[in-house]
């Protein structure tokens, strides 16, 4: 499909609304299903009457909700479970690819019932790179407001982080917590992969009572995004980034800048969560397909190909500056030839 | 020259090691290992036997928890050290109702589906020193009631009617541990080889 698009599809554009529906809706399910699962308790004991007050307002709240779907929320409320880091969902068992690694390394031997049910998203980051990290990630959520956040720190005065330090520095993040399960024998990479964090800590908050030692380290991360680096934990030193940008390296699906559109605004690098640089065609593996450059393109520069390989710099926008000062100069170039 | 140039790789490589390691020390800063009392720390049933292999499978996705219908699954947190975030049970809170559901559930090996009869969390303890019935002749029985193995978990010393009595098809569930009435919980789950069934009764 590498016909020459010189305008993206319309609905590429608003993409990105569907992404922070999309991601909304992924967090919002992490705090509907402890909910619904102290619900389950609930019903399950039977005992509405020893239930103190607000806790019947609880039950009767969950009761309307979910009513009109289930007529036995003991057991029909099950047919979603788990969080992003491993789940059920309708019978099908789905794991983080991170979740499947961390274990072999750990018990240095396959458990094919479980590596299997991370297959999937095994595939889709295959065809779609680092999608996760746009698109599902209940921690990118929170960081992205994060970013939101330090955006109006600025704005009042504040200073905040941005360095820049080796991306290739969460390979070896990601190689140290495989190393580091296989000597401790336990899953040291669950501990600071985010979006596990951040689903079990919301279930510790709602249904077991109060944040565990995830929510702090959690915190942490928020502070180094601040203070350090804009998305620094995710570019840097996440290990489930680094593990699917290993996978996505040669995904088919990417963006492509169409440099007969562009006019040098930089909109897309200054948007671009992960600091790359769509101006200069320079994506790579972090590129999380999250289609927040082509909904900020004011020209319709941006668009989705069907291609292995980032495209090589396309050289200077063809609306833009640069391009027709080049363009001047090579027609008095051209002119002085014809004239010689 | 060549030392000097050696040096600033050396140190460089220990620097990037250092940042890469940096998430790892925090959270283990942030979750010491400390010893966990054995009575308030069951492993849910149908947990692999060895604790190593069940820290080494388990990826701490919280699942049993959040399908467990007592919502007695709670998870390792500061105390944890290599356990954190893998699941616990604690009987003096909540005893297992041996529904199955965490088996069912875990996508993992680490809580296999076994029948009722084959799951060993253990067995449980009575302290005859302290138990009302074994100490004066109380009326009591919650354990022996409340038992879902019946007769084949806890039963009563014949004669005696009310002095329970713990026998070999005990699972371990903690259900006797959570309803004991008395104050120092005189039946507390021990691991199978250190119960005392046998010395004092055949079950």
């Amino acid at each position: 499909m590498s016909v020459q698009a010189n305008k993206p599809l319309f609905i590429w554009r608003h993409l990105n609304k569907l992404r922070w529906l999309v991601m909304s809706l992924v967090f919002f399910m992490l705090i509907l299903l402890p909910m619904l699962h102290v619900y389950q308790t609930y019903v399950s004991a039977h005992a509405y009457d020893l239930l103190s007050p607000s806790e019947q307002n609880f039950y009767d709240f969950m009761e309307t909700i979910t009513a009109p779907f289930v007529s036995d929320p003991e057991n029909e409320l099950d047919a979603i479970k788990g969080t992003t880091w491993s789940g059920t969902f309708f019978g099908l068992k789905l794991s983080d690819p991170l979740a499947a690694a961390g274990q072999v390394a750990a018990s240095l031997k396959f458990y094919w019932p479980f590596v299997l049910t991370a297959l999937i998203p095994v595939a889709f980051t295959l065809v779609f790179g680092r999608f996760f990290c746009g698109w599902l990630c209940p921690a990118t959520f929170l960081y992205e407001l994060n970013t939101t956040l330090g955006v109006w720190l600025r704005k009042a005065g504040l200073r905040t982080g941005n360095r820049r330090l080796d991306p290739r520095l969460k390979y070896i993040v990601l190689v140290l917590g495989l190393l580091l399960s296989a000597v401790s024998g336990s899953i040291v990479l669950a501990a600071v992969y985010p979006p596990a964090v951040v689903g079990r800590e919301i279930y510790y908050a709602i249904a077991l009572g109060g944040f565990g030692v995830g929510a702090v380290f959690f915190v942490v991360t928020l502070l180094f995004d601040l203070l350090v680096a804009r998305r620094g934990f995710c570019r840097y030193l996440c290990p489930g980034g680094a593990l699917y940008s290993l996978l996505g390296r040669f995904r088919p699906i990417r963006i492509k800048r169409i440099v007969e559109n562009c006019n040098d605004c930089a909109k897309c690098n200054a948007v671009c969560e992960f600091g790359l640089d769509p101006l200069r065609d320079n994506f790579g593996m972090e590129c999380n397909n999250c289609s927040a450059c082509i909904a900020v393109c004011p020209t319709d520069a941006m668009t989705f190909v069907v291609r292995m390989q980032d495209f090589p710099y396309q050289g200077p926008g063809h609306l833009g500056r640069h391009y027709r000062r080049q363009q001047g100069k090579k027609q008095t170039i051209d002119d002085s030839d014809e004239k010689a | 020259m060549k030392r000097r140039s050696f040096l600033q790789q050396f140190v460089y490589v220990v620097a990037v090691l250092a940042a890469g390691s940096l998430p790892f020390g925090l959270s283990r800063l942030l979750a010491p290992a400390a010893k966990a009392d054995p009575r308030t720390h069951l492993r849910p049933p149908g947990a692999l036997k060895d604790d190593a292999a069940f820290v080494e499978a388990c990826i701490g996705c919280g699942l049993c928890g959040e399908v467990c219908p007592p919502r007695c699954i709670q998870f390792y947190q500061r105390e944890g050290g290599n356990k954190v975030n893998t699941p616990y049970i604690n009987p003096e809170k909540k005893g297992c109702i041996l529904c199955n559901k965490c088996m069912e559930v875990c996508p993992t090996e680490s809580l296999t589906l076994v029948p009722r009869e084959k799951i060993d969390m253990g067995i449980a303890q009575i302290d005859r020193t302290a138990c009302y019935p074994w100490v004066d002749h109380g009326i009591c029985g919650a354990c022996a009631v409340i038992c879902p193995l019946g007769e084949r978990g806890i039963g009563f010393d014949f004669a005696n009617i009310y002095r329970p009595v713990v026998k070999k098809g005990c699972v371990g569930c903690g259900l006797c541990v959570e309803v004991c009435p008395h104050p120092s919980l005189p039946i507390w789950i021990v691991e199978r080889s250190q119960g005392t069934v046998a010395k004092h009764r055949i079950g």
